[in-house]
């Protein structure tokens, strides 16, 4: 026992020697992560996007006209920032994307409210954005509604009718909406909260297989795990222990970005969150070390991790629910721990739910910790025969004769 | 005399760009791994993609009802709440806590609660109440119940309105204008089902575009220069700056041929085959893809000079592709940027190429309405080119000077 721990830790001295004469490693383990997870939280940092430019094509030229496009302009999301003529002005200003939106009123909507004419309006929304179509429908909506109904609440005054009275005769029935576990509909948070993992997994992928594959390429291999007395899991853990040091330390702060900058109420113990995520960071470097096992040849693992890492983001189900996706997808999406990772939060750290519900998918997560027991001898026989290092193409031999 | 010369020399740089056409077709076609990043990537991403986002949209969203009223009022308005394409009411349960259970087992995902004093509420003419519990962790379902849910209760509630005017005498057209005293007509421009393929897809296919030709060319790049590491490091010479011109034109010219076809496929075949927004015809799309093809071959040129070895390529490919969708204004909408990454996001091809793209195809804009994109692609063309020719001179430079001193230690 003494010994393995001996070997784990001269595995462990000779990795960090590695680590510190290549500028690449310092970027993949911190300085990308850090600068991904500072990007995204500075794109998003407002939460919901505010005063998206907006048109109206107002060819009645009233007060009642001049009323509406002020209510419109001074709604949070969005901002009046033309008028123009036509119609045809304002469709060809919305494809060139110079607004998201317009209102068109019509000529005599004042006359033809006042003669109960029912004038129509319309309103044209582009929807090819996800996030900037939905939220142009539902606020240009919601602002015409109310227009409708401030009528109909005038003209009922006019005849009479007691306040009270008018609001249940206006609206009969009112729907009240609550949202379950994030009583914020902001974007950043629901988007960060996923992205962040999903760009951390890239990480600890490239990582991994990069840290074995290269010993592999550049025939250091046997002396690797000379080193580790001839054990090929005292070698990986020795060289992979500080990866998952620093990994983990990059998560954490990203948890910090999450819970004490953005703010996302954590409705678990700390220590849930601690655990989950040295969890994360050991299932990637799991599969990691599956891809390099799998292909001991570096650039077949890291074009096998690069598909499987950037397919994560559509996988794990957090744009486009993967219950909504064709069967085979469902299967496949359970082999991405940031899938469970998401579960996880949504359900113990957000919805501060019972354990009883996260416990399929940590025990999940854990499962991959098992994935590298397949490849173990694969793997020790490619770092004692380096048979698995490829010569470049032989057009590349030419090139610097030439 | 002198004309001879001339075309002649013209012969001469003809020859030497055909020659570093040839030179590169032989690289990428020797090479497993640029044949996969340049064929095997862009003809299986869209494919795949396309077939996890095939159902596009949320329909029939499994609710829980907790119809406390139990009236004909109430089981109208959920008759009619199950009718709506968005929602489909998978259970009534009889208490808030086995709602609550369903919805943390996952087996529905949302709660429809209609209280006790609904139908007394519409009789006497007092505002009922109706409570829709909705999950934001996911954006789509949260979505579809709120679009049911709402659209149901307008129905309902002008229903009622028009059923009261008409009891105390109006005539139907009348309590119709005063229920709505205007009529409201929504336009969805591009994408009116608000499928998630057609938001997404056709960013997709132009950023993948992008990231494989950097890829490719940086792959090809780099494994040149971890060939001569280690000897003494005489990176290619050239000629001149001429010839640098001439190698720089000859090998885009082939990454341009190779692109335009499978162009064919992804911005053309995938559209048509999964049914995506198609306004733009071939000749509109060509004038777009024309400056991104030719941009992003001359950012991934310039870039190349970067790359030590076959695998740093493939860290730039993996470390912007998700950034650079984020970064495109696809998602998160672009007059919500900060100046900096307003300036960050115009370095990339791929950004002002996807606005472009999806303003053509999914909004029908004339290629005069995205003169600001196709312009701004020429520029980058223009600034890349130069860019990789000045980074392929800086070497030339160096590579000299070592060469001499290589020299100059051996005459010692």
């Amino acid at each position: 026992m003494k010994r393995i721990l001996f070997n784990i830790r001269q595995v462990t001295v000779r990795e960090i020697f590695r680590m510190s004469s290549g500028s690449l490693i310092l970027m993949v383990t911190l300085i990308l992560p850090v600068a991904s997870t500072l990007f995204f939280w500075s794109l998003m940092k407002e939460g919901v996007p505010d005063k998206m430019p907006v048109a109206v094509v107002d060819l009645d030229q009233t007060q009642t006209s001049r009323k509406l496009i002020r209510n419109i302009d001074i709604t949070p999301l969005s901002q009046v920032i033309m008028q123009p003529e036509s119609i045809a002005e304002a469709l060809s200003e919305l494809r060139k994307g110079n607004i998201y939106g317009f209102v068109v009123i019509p000529e005599n909507l004042q006359a033809d409210i006042l003669a109960s004419r029912q004038p129509v309006i319309s309103y044209y929304y582009q929807n090819s954005f996800l996030i900037a179509g939905g939220l142009m429908q539902n606020d240009l909506t919601m602002i015409l509604h109310t227009l409708s109904g401030g009528i109909n609440i005038q003209k009922r005054e006019a005849m009479g009718q007691n306040e009270e009275e008018i609001m249940a005769q206006v609206q009969p029935v009112s729907l009240n909406t609550h949202l379950l576990f994030n009583p914020w509909s902001n974007y950043s948070v629901y988007v960060t909260s996923i992205v962040l993992p999903i760009m951390l997994q890239i990480f600890i992928l490239l990582m991994t297989v990069y840290s074995i594959g290269i010993e592999i390429k550049e025939k250091t291999s046997r002396e690797w795990l000379r080193t580790s007395g001839k054990s090929v899991v005292v070698a990986l853990t020795g060289k992979l222990l500080p990866y998952t040091a620093i990994f983990f330390i990059v998560m954490m702060f990203q948890n910090f970005i999450l819970y004490k900058v953005l703010g996302i109420p954590m409705h678990a113990n700390v220590g849930w969150l601690v655990l989950i995520s040295l969890i994360y960071v050991l299932s990637y470097q799991a599969v990691g070390i599956f891809f390099i096992g799998l292909l001991p040849l570096m650039r077949h693992g890291l074009n096998l991790s690069a598909f499987y890492a950037i397919l994560a983001l559509s996988l794990c189900g957090f744009s486009y629910p993967v219950e909504y996706m064709p069967s085979i997808f469902r299967f496949w999406a359970e082999a991405f721990p940031v899938r469970h990772y998401m579960h996880i939060f949504q359900r113990q750290i957000l919805a501060g739910g019972d354990l009883f519900y996260s416990l399929p998918d940590y025990l999940f997560m854990l499962l991959f910790l098992l994935l590298p027991f397949t490849v173990l001898y694969r793997l020790k026989s490619a770092l004692i025969h380096q048979n698995h290092i490829e010569d470049l193409p032989q057009s590349y031999h030419q090139i610097t004769h030439a | 005399m002198k004309n001879w010369s001339q075309s002649n020399s013209f012969y001469i740089g003809f020859q030497q760009m055909t020659a570093a056409m040839r030179h590169e077709i032989r690289l990428i076609f020797s090479d497993a791994g640029v044949l996969i990043i340049l064929f095997a990537v862009p003809l299986i991403y869209p494919v795949l993609y396309s077939f996890i986002y095939y159902p596009e949209v949320v329909r029939d969203l499994p609710i829980a009802v907790f119809d406390e009223s139990a009236s004909a009022q109430s089981r109208s308005y959920l008759r009619n709440l199950d009718a709506t394409p968005e929602v489909s009411i998978a259970a009534h349960v009889r208490s808030m806590d086995e709602a609550a259970r369903l919805f943390r087992e996952g087996k529905v995902r949302g709660i429809v609660q209609i209280p006790s004093t609904f139908s007394d509420d519409i009789a006497l003419g007092r505002q009922a109440t109706v409570s829709a519990y909705a999950d934001m962790e996911f954006f789509l379902y949260y979505k579809a119940l709120v679009t049911g849910a709402s659209f149901v209760t307008l129905e309902t509630g002008r229903n009622i309105q028009i059923r009261n005017l008409t009891k105390t005498g109006y005539t139907d057209r009348q309590a119709e204008v005063t229920a709505e005293p205007l009529k409201l007509v929504e336009n969805a421009m591009a994408n009116p089902a608000g499928g998630f393929a057609s938001y997404g897809i056709p960013a997709a296919l132009i950023l993948i575009i992008q990231q494989t030709l950097v890829l490719a060319i940086g792959i090809i790049a780099g494994s040149i220069r971890e060939k001569q590491s280690g000897s003494v490091p005489k990176i290619i010479e050239y000629g001149g700056p001429g010839e640098i011109i001439r190698q720089l034109i000859g090998k885009a010219v082939v990454y341009f041929l190779i692109y335009a076809v499978l162009c064919q496929f992804m911005l053309g075949l995938i559209p048509s085959w999964f049914g995506y927004p198609r306004n733009a015809d071939f000749i509109e799309i060509g004038i777009l893809i024309t400056p991104f093809l030719l941009s992003s071959i001359f950012l991934g040129q310039f870039l190349s000079v970067f790359f030590k070895n076959r695998e740093s390529a493939m860290l730039l490919y993996l470390f912007t592709s998700i950034p650079l969708l984020f970064l495109s204004g696809v998602i998160w909408p672009l007059s919500n940027f900060s100046p900096l990454w307003q300036m960050v996001r115009a370095l990339f091809p791929s950004s002002d190429a996807m606005t472009g793209y999806i303003k053509l195809n999914s909004l029908g804009a004339a290629t005069g309405e995205i003169s600001k994109e196709t312009g701004l692609l020429w520029v980058m063309t223009a600034a890349y080119f130069v860019l990789a020719f000045m980074a392929h001179f800086f070497i030339h430079i160096r590579s000299k000077h070592l060469r001499e001193e290589v020299i100059g230690t051996d005459m010692n």
